[in-house]
C-alpha cells in the first residue's frame, strides 16, 4: 500500500504572527514543518514498521512556496520515502476549498491507498484540510484521530470527540487527519538528516498537476480577509492569596457560585 | 582525517539546513527531558543516561566518528553543534568532553583495527563511555611531571599512580589513561595511552564534592599494579605529546563548544526575563547598565563560536593550526561564558540565586571553562611563547 502524509510550511512556534499589508499572514519568519504534521508522518512510519500491511511508499506531499523544500526535507528525514512540491504562484492566497482542491489534484496524480494528515496547521488553524481533501476525491473522511488499525481493506480508527471516543470503521482508499494524541513522534536521525536531500523531490506547479487556475489562489477563493483587528486584552485573573486554608476554600466557593458553576 | 592540511576545507558562515536540522534536533531531544534535567540526575546522584541515550540512539554522540566505525563522519564540526546545543539546552554533560571528543577522535587516528572494532564502535554508537586521566596531584598543569607509571611485567604492563580531577567516572566503561613508562635505567618515557577497566583489580576511586557542575562527578583514581595487557596501548609504548594532542585539542574544541551553549543560554533566559520583568514601570531591560551587558556578552559569544568553529575545522583537516585555534576557542570561550552567566545573574536580581530560576546552576559549570581542561594562563603561555615568540616563562 502506499500512504500520502499532507505537510505544511508554518512559521515557527516562537515566531509571533502577523497580518501583512496584503491581508495575509507574514512568513517572512523562521518557518518549521507544522508540528501536527509530524504526528501524521509518525503514524505512516509505524504502520511502515508495525508489518501487519505490507507498505511500499510514504509520500509527503506539500503545495506552498519554493522554501517549503525545507519542510519537506524534515518530512523526509522524519520517514517519508520522497516527496512532492507544488510550488506555483498561482496557489499562493488560496482559502480551504482552493487549497483542497488543489492537494486533491496532487494525490489524483499519485493514488495513495490512505492519505493522512494533522489535525491542524499550526498557522491557519482551520482543522478541515482533510474533509474538503476527501470531499474532492470522493473518500471517506475522518477527523481527530487517534488510534489506527488497517486490516485488509478496512480501517478501524478511534476518534477523539468532546464526550469521549468514537469507534469508527471506514474501506480504504480513506483521508485521515490525525490528532496530536495518536503517536509520539520520533525525532530525526543525524543519518536521517543528512540523507534527507538525496531522496526524490519532485516539483510540479499547476499544469503538470492538471489544476486549473482559476479554481485556485486568490481568483479561486470565495473567502476574502480583511479588517484585522487585535483579540481584546484578557483581564488579569484574581489571584488569592492562601494564608488560611478554609478561608481560601470559601472564597473559591463563592467564586464558583456567583457564576452558577457549581 | 589524514595528517595532511586539505586547503580546500572552509569554515561555513551560513548555516546549511542540514547544520540547522541537527541543532534543532538535538536541541528537542535535550528539552525533551525538561529544563531541570541535569539538576535531578545531580541531586540523584545519577548519570543522564536517559538523556545519553536518546542522543546515541539517533546518532548524535558519535557524529564526529568515522560512518566505517559506526559514526556520522562529520568530525569536530559536527560534534561542537552538539556540544553547543547540548549546553544551550541546559544538558552539558562532560562526557561528551571526555569520551566523543577525546577518545573518538584519538582512537580512529592511532587506534589499531582491533582496538577500534573494541572501543570505537562503542563510542560512536555511545554505548561505550570512556574517562579520560591526565591530571594528578603534583602534576596538572605540568604535564612533565607526570608520575603514574606503567612497568613491563612479561609481555603486560602494571600500572601505578594517582589521578585526581577526572570526570565521569562513575558513567564509564573505561578509561584512557596517560601515564609514563618506566624504563630499565629508572629513567620515565614519554607519555603512553592505555585505555584500562573501570573497577578493575588494583584500581580504586573516591569521590571529589563539588558544587553543581552538571551531572557528572570527578574523582580521585588510585592504580595499585593495575594490569595492562600490551593492546591496550594507544600508539605503543610511548606514543608522545603528537598522539595525546589528537585528544587534548578535540578535548578544548569541545570544551569551547559548551561554553558557548552555556553563554547562549544565560544570554536568551535573561533577555527574556529583562524583557518581561518590570521593577519602575518598564521592563528592566530598558535600562542600559542591564542591557549592556547583555548586549556585550552576545558580541563576545558570537565572536568565541566563529573561533571555536575554526577551531574544528581546521583539527578536521588536519591542518598545524588547529592547536593555537582550539586553544584560543577555549579560552575565549570560557571568558564569554563567565561574562554571560555573570551579567544573567545579575540581570535577575535575587532570582538569579534561586535554584527555581536556573542561573545559578550555570554559574560552576561556566567557571569550569576557565580552569579546565586546560587552565587560562596555560594557554596565554603557550600564545605568547609560540604564536608570539616571547621567551618560554616556565
Ligand atoms: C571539575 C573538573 C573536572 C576535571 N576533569 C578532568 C578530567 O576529566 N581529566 C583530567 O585529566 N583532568 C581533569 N581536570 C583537571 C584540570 O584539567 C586541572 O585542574 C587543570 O588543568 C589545572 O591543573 P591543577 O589543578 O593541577 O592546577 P595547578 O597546576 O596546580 O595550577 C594552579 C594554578 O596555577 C596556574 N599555573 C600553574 N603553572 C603556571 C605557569 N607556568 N604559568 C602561569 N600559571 C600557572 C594554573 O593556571 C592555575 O591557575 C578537571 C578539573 C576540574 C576542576
Amino acid at each position: 500500500m502506499k500512504i500520502a502524509v499532507l505537510v505544511k510550511e508554518v512559521p515557527d512556534a516562537a515566531v509571533e504572527k502577523r497580518i501583512d499589508a496584503s491581508g495575509r499572514l507574514d512568513r517572512s519568519g523562521e518557518k518549521n514543518l507544522n508540528p501536527y504534521d509530524t504526528h501524521a508522518i509518525e503514524a505512516a512510519v509505524q504502520l511502515k514498521e508495525g508489518g501487519t500491511i505490507p507498505v511500499e511508499e510514504i509520500v509527503a506531499i506539500t503545495a506552498g512556496p519554493a522554501g517549503a523544500e525545507r519542510a519537506l526535507h524534515k518530512a523526509v528525514s522524519l520517514g517519508a520515502d520522497r516527496s512532492v512540491l507544488l510550488s506555483d504562484d498561482a496557489v499562493a492566497g488560496s482559502d480551504v476549498i482552493a487549497t483542497g482542491y488543489a492537494l486533491a489534484k496532487l494525490l489524483e496524480r499519485e493514488s495513495p491507498d490512505l492519505v493522512l494528515l494533522g489535525q491542524q496547521s499550526d498557522d491557519g488553524e482551520n482543522y478541515t484540510i482533510g474533509a474538503v481533501v476527501g470531499e474532492f476525491l470522493g473518500y471517506p473522511s475522518l477527523t481527530q484521530v487517534v488510534k489506527l488499525d488497517i486490516a485488509g481493506e478496512t480501517i478501524t480508527a478511534e476518534r477523539q470527540a468532546e464526550y469521549g471516543y468514537d469507534t469508527v470503521e471506514i474501506d480504504l482508499p480513506a483521508v485521515i487527519s490525525v490528532g496530536d494524541a495518536i503517536n509520539e513522534p520520533r525525532y530525526p536521525s543525524l543519518k536521517a538528516i543528512m540523507g534527507a536531500k538525496k531522496k526524490p523531490l519532485e516539483k510540479i506547479t499547476i499544469a503538470d498537476a492538471g489544476i486549473e487556475a482559476d479554481k485556485v489562489g486568490a481568483a479561486g477563493s470565495k473567502i476574502e480577509c480583511g479588517n484585522f483587528t487585535e483579540p481584546p486584552k484578557k483581564s488579569g485573573g484574581t489571584i488569592i492569596e492562601d494564608e488560611d486554608t478554609s478561608a481560601t476554600v470559601e472564597q473559591i466557593v463563592a467564586w464558583l457560585d456567583e457564576r452558577k458553576l457549581i | 582525517m589524514s595528517a595532511t592540511t586539505d586547503t580546500t576545507i572552509s569554515l561555513p558562515l551560513v548555516p546549511s539546513d542540514e547544520e540547522l536540522a541537527i541543532r534543532t534536533a538535538v536541541r528537542d531531544i535535550v528539552e525533551g527531558f525538561g529544563a531541570d534535567y541535569a539538576r535531578r540526575c545531580y541531586e540523584a546522584g545519577e548519570p543522564p543516561s536517559a538523556m545519553w541515550k536518546a542522543l546515541a540512539e539517533q546518532g548524535f554522540v558519535g557524529i564526529n566518528v568515522p560512518e566505517e566505525w559506526g559514526g556520522g563522519g562529520l568530525g569536530m564540526w559536527g560534534l561542537q553543534l552538539v556540544g553547543e546545543e547540548l549546553a544551550a539546552a541546559g544538558g552539558a554533560t562532560l562526557m561528551l568532553v571526555v569520551s566523543s571528543a577525546m577518545s573518538g577522535s584519538i582512537l580512529p587516528r592511532h587506534g589499531t583495527d582491533a582496538q577500534k572494532e573494541r572501543w570505537l564502535r562503542g563510542v560512536a554508537a555511545g554505548t561505550t563511555k570512556l574517562a579520560f586521566a591526565i591530571t594528578e596531584p603534583d602534576a596538572g598543569t605540568n604535564s612533565h611531571n607526570l608520575r603514574t607509571e606503567l612497568r613491563r611485567d612479561g609481555d603486560r604492563y602494571l600500572l601505578r599512580g594517582q589521578k585526581t580531577y577526572i570526570s565521569g567516572v562513575e558513567d564509564a566503561e573505561g578509561i584512557l589513561v596517560v601515564s609514563r613508562l618506566r624504563h630499565d635505567d629508572g629513567t620515565l618515557g614519554k607519555p603512553t595511552l592505555a585505555i584500562i577497566d573501570v573497577d578493575g583489580p588494583g584500581f580504586s576511586r573516591d569521590e571529589i564534592p563539588m558544587p553543581y557542575l552538571g551531572p557528572d562527578k570527578q574523582w580521585t583514581l588510585y592504580f595499585d599494579d593495575v594490569v595492562v595487557e600490551a593492546d591496550r596501548l594507544l600508539g605503543g609504548e610511548e606514543a608522545g605529546l603528537g598522539v595525546l594532542f589528537d585528544a587534548l585539542n578535540p578535548e578544548r574544541i569541545i570544551a569551547a563548544a559548551l561554553a558557548n551553549g552555556m553563554a547562549r543560554r544565560a544570554i536568551d533566559q535573561a533577555t527574556k526575563y529583562a524583557n518581561e520583568r518590570e521593577v519602575w514601570g518598564q521592563p528592566i531591560g530598558a535600562h542600559q547598565s542591564v542591557a549592556h551587558p547583555l548586549a556585550e556578552a552576545k558580541v563576545e559569544m558570537e565572536m568565541t563560536r566563529l573561533m571555536t568553529q575554526k577551531a574544528a575545522v581546521l583539527f578536521d583537516a588536519g591542518s598545524p593550526l588547529a592547536g593555537e585555534a582550539s586553544n584560543m576557542a577555549k579560552y575565549a570561550a570560557a571568558k564569554a561564558a563567565v561574562h554571560a552567566v555573570d551579567a544573567g545573574i545579575q540581570a535577575h536580581g535575587g532570582n538569579g540565586f534561586a535554584l527555581e530560576y536556573g542561573m545559578s546552576d550555570m554559574w560552576w559549570p561556566a567557571r569550569l571553562m576557565r580552569t579546565a581542561p586546560v587552565s587560562e594562563q596555560m594557554v596565554l603561555n603557550h600564545v605568547a611563547q609560540h604564536s608570539l615568540g616571547l621567551p618560554k616563562s616556565y
